[in-house]
């Protein structure tokens, strides 16, 4: 039986757990028992008490028997097969034995890897047929000993409470769980980039070459990981982008708070709130179809060079794209001062622009900031637009018609293709990635600060 | 109208339309100058939206809209040769809850003279920020912590800056909304001496739910009932020998 009919069979089980207390409730309550609890709750309790044991059992179990099953293959395989081998080694011979388990034979396998194989089938059957019959026992105990609880005094309300509270807790521990998993498996493989390349040669290194040479012959293939160049092209893009979208994000949505009259409000917002939507691979489409083609002609017309891939391009495409970002985080804050700052000014002969710049933009600022803090983190972070439209070559420029490259972009060129994860080519997109991890985690958490700050103020 | 004291403020005919929904009916009265005119009456009767077209506030909401004319010193402030924004620097207003700007004490009362250029910044806008202050009875107070957030000070306190904030830009008339509704006793003792005090400058109009407090610091009220104008008399008169039935009635605390 499959885990997924098992699991049916389980939720079916708790249904009609549900309906049995429900019943037995009822029953008592027509009896003239004055009842704690409504009937539904009665069920509620059985089915939950029924179902979640169950399920976590089936979970743990799938989770653990395949490590469960290679163990007991290692310590039953005979030891010419096992001596001396490595754990790399190990692996290789484990899905052998599965794939000839599976009844995929190449060449004339060691006739005690046919019967690991066999062995296999036979274990894995047991595993199966174990889990199912664990499961539906603790499903009925459960369900049994939880029906033997629904008397008059059980205060089944309360205890349903108590087991939804622990379905949120577990869920909020799996959203942290998973975020500390991550951060882990960075921090693992940096540390194995750094261990071959020195943390200040990366961190403050003017060099960014990171192919290797295969061949002695091969031009231009030192392997030099100084990420500076990198990092440069990423605060240059991310720079003109917010160039872009702080003056036009803001202004909008200081026109779209204090000006714009009701209708126009309600046809603007949402037009707005359409660009926010659009998918970032679309915006690169549109950086190298349009944007790019455009400022290279205009720039040629105008007798300067113009790279096909200039940051320029990148950058201001990024630039829209926040757009709404910002200026959904200005409109909130602008909108959040109270009226009675706008009255106060305006009653003392303040005209709207005063109003605005005087009073609600130093009012809204500590929102507004937060606001800019987590659109830079954004451009930092943004990928699709910039491996479209900026340039490949790491270069320390500050003209913004030629092509820079960001740290997102090499991250990505670094792992295309056939990689081999034990090179430190293919290694240092770790490092950048841990860099680019810290930045925009420390933004992050400024810019909540911020703006936390700013919501003590005026709730 | 009490002899000596010319009219300041005189309304004629004054309506006021919400989108659809008419607040006020024809209201024509004559606010004498250098004088405390309280504006009396249950909640909803037009007492502040009557107050909000003195100084053209009215204009900052969308769907309203308002007829009839209000002429200070002569001149109809509806006129479209008015500048509302210069009218305002005229027609100073306090309001229902103490609004300091989230900046310095010093700053607060100086912006006002700032954007209209009325001094320059040092001595001379020191100069405005002191006696702004002192006449607000506040120096004495804040003189040591000018550079302080204004939102630092207690609620009577930042009433009171209000109101320096107002005198800073030198009005001739005071609106004030409720000026002491958030205030406790003990503040609202200062800022009613205060507004007695500012009367040999200022011409105050006050809106008030407290009979006491029109009693205590006005010479002339104005009763309103449902958006209309039931009667203006001198305080003293009103309180002790009202004319209509209604403003007995709303006097002696039979409704509102």
């Amino acid at each position: 039986m499959s885990a997924t009919s098992l699991l049916a069979i389980v939720l079916i089980l708790s249904l009609i757990g549900y309906f049995w207390g429900r019943a037995s409730a009822a029953g008592l309550k027509r009896g003239g028992q004055g009842m704690h609890s409504i009937p539904a709750y009665h069920g509620y309790f059985i089915a939950l008490s029924c179902g979640i044991p169950s399920f976590l059992l089936v979970l743990i179990w799938l989770a653990t028997q395949n490590t469960v099953i290679d163990t007991l293959l290692i310590a039953g395989l005979p030891a010419h097969i096992t001596d001396g081998v490595e754990t790399s080694r190990m692996s290789l011979i484990l899905s052998e034995i599965k794939s000839i388990a599976g009844g995929r034979i190449f060449g004339t396998p060691d006739p005690a890897l046919i019967a690991a194989a066999e062995r296999y089938n036979a274990l894995r059957g047991t595993a199966s047929l174990a889990m199912v019959v664990s499961a539906l026992a603790v499903a009925i105990a459960a369900m049994s000993y939880a029906r033997s609880r629904v008397s008059p005094e059980f205060r089944a309300r309360n205890s349903v409470d108590g087991i939804l509270r622990w379905i949120l807790i577990v869920c909020s521990i799996l959203a942290i769980l998973t975020t500390l998993g991550i951060i882990l498996s960075l921090v693992i493989e940096s540390m194995a980039f750094f261990s071959r390349v020195p943390v200040f040669e990366f961190l403050f290194g003017m060099e960014w070459s990171p192919q290797i040479a295969m061949r002695a012959d091969q031009v231009a293939s030192s392997g030099a990981f100084g990420a500076v160049p990198v990092f440069w092209g990423t605060i240059f893009i991310s720079a003109i982008a917010m160039f872009v979208a702080l003056p036009v994000g803001l202004f909008s949505a200081i026109y779209l708070v204090e000006y714009a009259d009701k209708r126009v409000r309600s046809f603007v917002k949402p037009l707005l709130e359409i660009l926010a939507g659009i998918p970032t691979i679309v915006y690169g489409f549109f950086a190298i179809l349009t944007v790019a083609p455009f400022i290279r002609d205009l720039g040629t017309s105008m007798g300067l060079s113009v790279a096909s891939n200039s940051a320029l391009a990148a950058g201001g495409v990024m630039g829209i794209m926040l757009i709404p970002f910002i200026s959904s985080f200005a409109d909130d804050a602008i909108s959040a001062v109270p009226q009675s700052m706008r009255d106060g000014a305006y009653a003392l002969g303040a005209t709207k622009a005063e109003t605005v710049r005087q009073v609600l933009l130093p009012a809204a600022l500590p929102g507004i900031v937060g606001g800019v803090l987590l659109a830079v983190s954004r451009a930092i972070g943004e990928t699709m637009i910039v491996v479209m439209a900026a340039g490949l070559m790491a270069k320390l420029t500050a003209n913004p018609l030629e092509g820079v490259t960001t740290v997102t972009v090499q991250i990505v060129t670094l792992l295309i293709g056939d990689t081999e994860f034990d090179s430190p080519k293919t290694l240092a997109a770790f490092g950048l990635g841990l860099v680019l991890f810290i930045t925009t985690l420390a933004l992050n958490i400024v810019a909540l600060q911020v703006v936390k700050r700013y919501r003590e103020r005026y709730e | 109208m009490s002899a000596g004291h010319e009219a300041k403020i005189s309304a004629a005919g004054v309506s006021v339309f919400y989108g659809e929904k008419q607040a006020l009916f024809d209201v024509s009265i004559d606010i004498p100058a250098r004088q405390v005119m309280a504006f009396i009456g249950p909640s909803g009767c037009g007492k502040s939206t009557f107050l909000r077209c003195i100084n053209r506030m009215n204009d900052t909401i969308d769907i309203c809209r308002v007829t009839g004319t209000i002429a200070i010193d002569g001149a109809d402030i509806y006129d479209p040769k008015i500048d509302p924004v210069l009218l305002r620097a005229r027609v100073g207003m306090v309001f229902q809850k103490p609004n300091p700007f989230p900046k310095s004490i010093y700053d607060n009362i100086a912006y006002g003279p700032r954007i209209h250029g009325v001094a320059k910044a040092g001595s001379q806008m020191d100069e405005i920020v002191e006696t702004s202050l002192r006449r607000a009875g506040l120096w004495n107070e804040v003189k040591d912590r000018l550079r302080e957030p204004g939102t630092g000070l207690s609620g009577g306190q930042q009433q009171r800056l209000c109101i320096a904030r107002a005198i800073a830009v030198n009005p001739d008339v005071i609106l004030m909304d409720e000026p002491c509704s958030a205030l406790d006793p003990i503040a609202t003792a200062k800022v009613e001496e205060l507004i007695d005090e500012l009367r040999e400058r200022y011409t105050i109009v006050i809106v008030t739910h407290s009979m006491q407090q029109a009693a205590r610091v006005s010479q002339k009220a104005a009763f309103f009932h449902l958006g209309n104008l039931i009667e203006v008399d001198d305080t003293e008169r009103m309180f002790t020998n009202p004319r209509d039935q209604r403003t007995q009635d709303y006097i002696t605390g039979r409704f509102g």
